[in-house]
């Protein structure tokens, strides 16, 4: 079983869709200074912003997902006025800042503007459901595997699976308090790692049904659960393992197949290394194995969205055949050696599978697997 | 819509309200009394220990901590012992939840706006992140299925059991552990009661162990969408028109997994055999299998 994608909108520091894509091929990256008050406060002197809004103002997570929303309906052709579609939004931080806010002198606000819901129907006012799913950095990717059982069983005809995350004080003091020196930029799977920082975006991916007559981006093969239940912040190799066989298992497909792994690959000291052993578990033995590739580097840990962020440019590394290099690495971690990571410029080959990983907080894993429609 | 889309088989349950117990509430609503359950203590998130053992309870929040205690009550653990147990990937877990790490939240935020962030505790490190409920509860029992946190407002419990049914229905699981939960602290309640009339927040949590229906109905009760002809047959009936929780206090996003853990103690527990969940967001049937208790 699978489920077709009819439009995939992305907001990143580096701009939309293609505009994301265009620079992670030339190798770019869009961190800056963090623009919060207070960065020595904090501990976090960098960040991945999108535009030149306050940061600090609150309810900015809801005004970057309306946007793509907005933008994912008008691409897959639904009419926003009437289109009964479920929308699942992943997000790991929901309107929390707008909390911090108030509870440092802001106004209060009712508990209804933590989720989002009321944007949603702002911009779809028949949506049958929306549903807030706050499960940390692998959300979007939980709320793609949820919208294409919905799809498949059919108890939906259109889910819009969407991701959106700004940052919180509260978020950014606890990277602060554990990175040994404020980190500069993300750097995935390279062995001078310092560590990862936060950057603002958004998504939004229509999820339909193969009988679908409208516009195709791609094809989701399946997506992969798991939950460590093995530590509250560190990653686990065995329940990263267990999402990658869960996706392939449900996709039919065998690891052998997959020609492009776009890693979740934060930077951190535990992430990196865990997730190179998990990979090189998974595709051990199957030939040259994949090529992995990464965009943190390029635009920050973006949360909620990051699955989704990852998606997006997976499925135009399937249209284009060029993917490109993981920005920010210089010397593969010794994990990693062995595995076929895109380095310094873009690669030009046929990409039929590629696979896409997200890991939370919690141990909350999605590993989802795209195809060419 | 209704929240589930086909039947399911509850074969565990729980409704853990600390403070003043269901059973005298649920007494003034209809004429039988409830069974001993309704009397029960529910203890509070500071005497959490009392069900949950004493360790590794170090800096769980008291939405995570009410939590737990929900979900061992459910499981028939025996007070006080922590489950030893292998990890059991057919398990997920989907917790309904949006005040839960509100105060941590603020608590931090304040720390770094007068001391700075050097001051935060990193034991809060995974309390600031709105997941926190499902993956502790994962942690704590070791359920290494899909884990969902579910944040939708009033709506979420409703939410959180379509997703629970989807996950059944889709394979994802073989049980699925539904958690509703809220607190009751200050910052939680602040927000609640900003530009709502209606009862205050109450804290407490609901858990039901749900498996599928599709093949062999296990012993419990079994849960549907609710027949057209409604509310033929159930006796009792909660929600508006029948037994409001909302006399209760507001459960927030706990509200249905509260309703339908309740419905499930009075249909199998109690022997009224059918009861019904109704209210704007669901409407569900939900008939013993076995009654506990004959009447």
């Amino acid at each position: 079983m699978s489920a077709l994608i009819a439009a995939s909108v992305i907001s990143t520091c580096l701009g939309d869709g293609p505009q994301t894509f265009a620079a992670l091929l030339r190798g770019e990256s869009g961190a800056g200074l963090l623009r919060h008050s207070g960065p020595e406060r904090l501990g976090v002197h960098a960040g991945y912003h999108i535009g030149g809004d306050d940061p600090d103002r609150p309810f900015r997570a809801g005004e970057l997902l309306a946007g793509c929303l907005r933008a994912a309906v008008r691409e897959s052709g639904l009419d926003p006025r009437t289109a009964r579609a479920v929308v699942l939004v992943g997000t790991g931080l929901r309107e929390l800042s707008a909390v911090e806010h108030w509870a440092t002198g802001g106004p209060v606000f009712p508990d209804r503007r933590l989720h989002f819901g009321d944007v949603v129907r702002q911009v779809l006012p028949a949506a049958r459901d929306v549903v807030t799913i706050s499960n940390a950095c692998s959300a979007g990717g939980h709320a793609l595997a949820l919208a294409q059982d919905m799809v498949e069983l059919g108890e939906a005809d259109v889910v819009i699976a969407c991701g959106t995350d700004t940052m919180t004080r509260s978020m950014l003091a606890m990277i602060g308090r554990v990175a040994p020196v404020p980190t500069t930029r993300v750097r995935p799977f390279d062995q001078d790692r310092q560590g990862v920082l936060l950057g603002e975006a958004a998504a939004a991916v229509v999820v339909v049904p193969e009988d679908w007559t409208g516009p195709v981006r791609g094809r989701v093969a399946a997506t992969g659960l798991s939950c460590d239940a093995h530590h509250e912040t560190a990653p686990d190799i065995e329940g990263i393992g267990r999402a990658i066989r869960n996706a392939y298992e449900r996709a039919g497909h065998t690891v052998s197949d997959v020609d492009l792994v776009v890693a979740h690959g934060t930077g951190t000291a535990l992430n990196d290394p865990a997730e190179s052993e998990a990979l090189r578990k998974a595709v051990a033995g199957a030939g040259p194995g994949p090529l992995i590739t990464a965009v943190k580097g390029a635009v920050g840990h973006t949360s909620g969205s990051a699955a989704l962020v990852n998606v997006d440019v997976a499925l135009r590394c399937l249209d284009t055949g060029a993917v490109p290099p993981v920005v920010g690495l210089r010397t593969v971690l010794p994990e990693g050696h062995g595995l076929r990571f895109v380095r310094d410029r873009p690669v030009r080959t046929p990409v039929r599978l590629a696979q896409v990983n997200s890991f939370g907080f919690g141990g909350v894993n999605a590993v989802t697997l795209l195809e060419a429609a | 819509m209704s929240t589930l889309t086909e039947p399911v088989a509850a074969v565990g349950w729980a409704v853990h309200l600390p403070g003043p117990p269901l059973g005298e509430f649920l007494a003034e609503g209809f004429e039988e009394p409830p069974g001993d359950w309704a009397y029960e203590e529910a203890a509070g998130p500071a005497r959490a220990a009392t069900v949950l053992g004493r360790k590794g309870l170090l800096a769980k929040e008291p939405a995570t901590r009410t939590a737990l205690c929900a979900v061992h009550r459910a499981l028939g653990l025996p007070a006080g012992a922590r489950p030893d147990q292998p990890l059991d990937p057919g398990t997920a877990v989907v917790v309904a939840s949006n005040l839960g790490n509100v105060a941590t939240v603020a608590a931090v935020s304040r720390t770094v706006a007068t001391e700075g962030g050097a001051a935060v505790s990193v034991l809060d490190a995974p309390n600031v992140s709105s997941n926190v409920i499902a993956s502790s509860i994962a942690l704590w029992f070791r359920f290494g299925g899909p884990n969902l946190m579910v944040c939708s407002g009033d709506r979420a419990g409703a939410d959180a059991l379509r997703l629970a049914g989807l996950l059944l229905r889709a394979g994802r699981a073989d049980r699925v552990v539904v958690v509703g939960v809220e607190p009751d602290d200050e910052v939680a309640a602040a927000l609640h009661g900003a530009g709502r009339y209606g009862p205050p927040l109450r804290g407490g949590a609901a858990c039901l162990v749900l498996r599928s229906a599709a093949n062999r109905v296990p012993a419990g009760v079994c849960v549907e969408p609710a027949p057209a002809q409604w509310p033929v047959p159930p006796r009792l009936l909660i929600g508006p028109g029948g037994l409001d929780l909302r006399g209760h206090g507001d459960l927030g996003g706990a509200r249905h997994v509260v309703s339908l853990a309740l419905a499930a103690h009075l249909a199998a527990d109690d022997g009224h055999r059918a009861v019904g969940v109704s209210d704007d967001e669901m409407s569900l049937l939900v008939t013993a299998t076995v009654a506990r208790r004959a009447r």
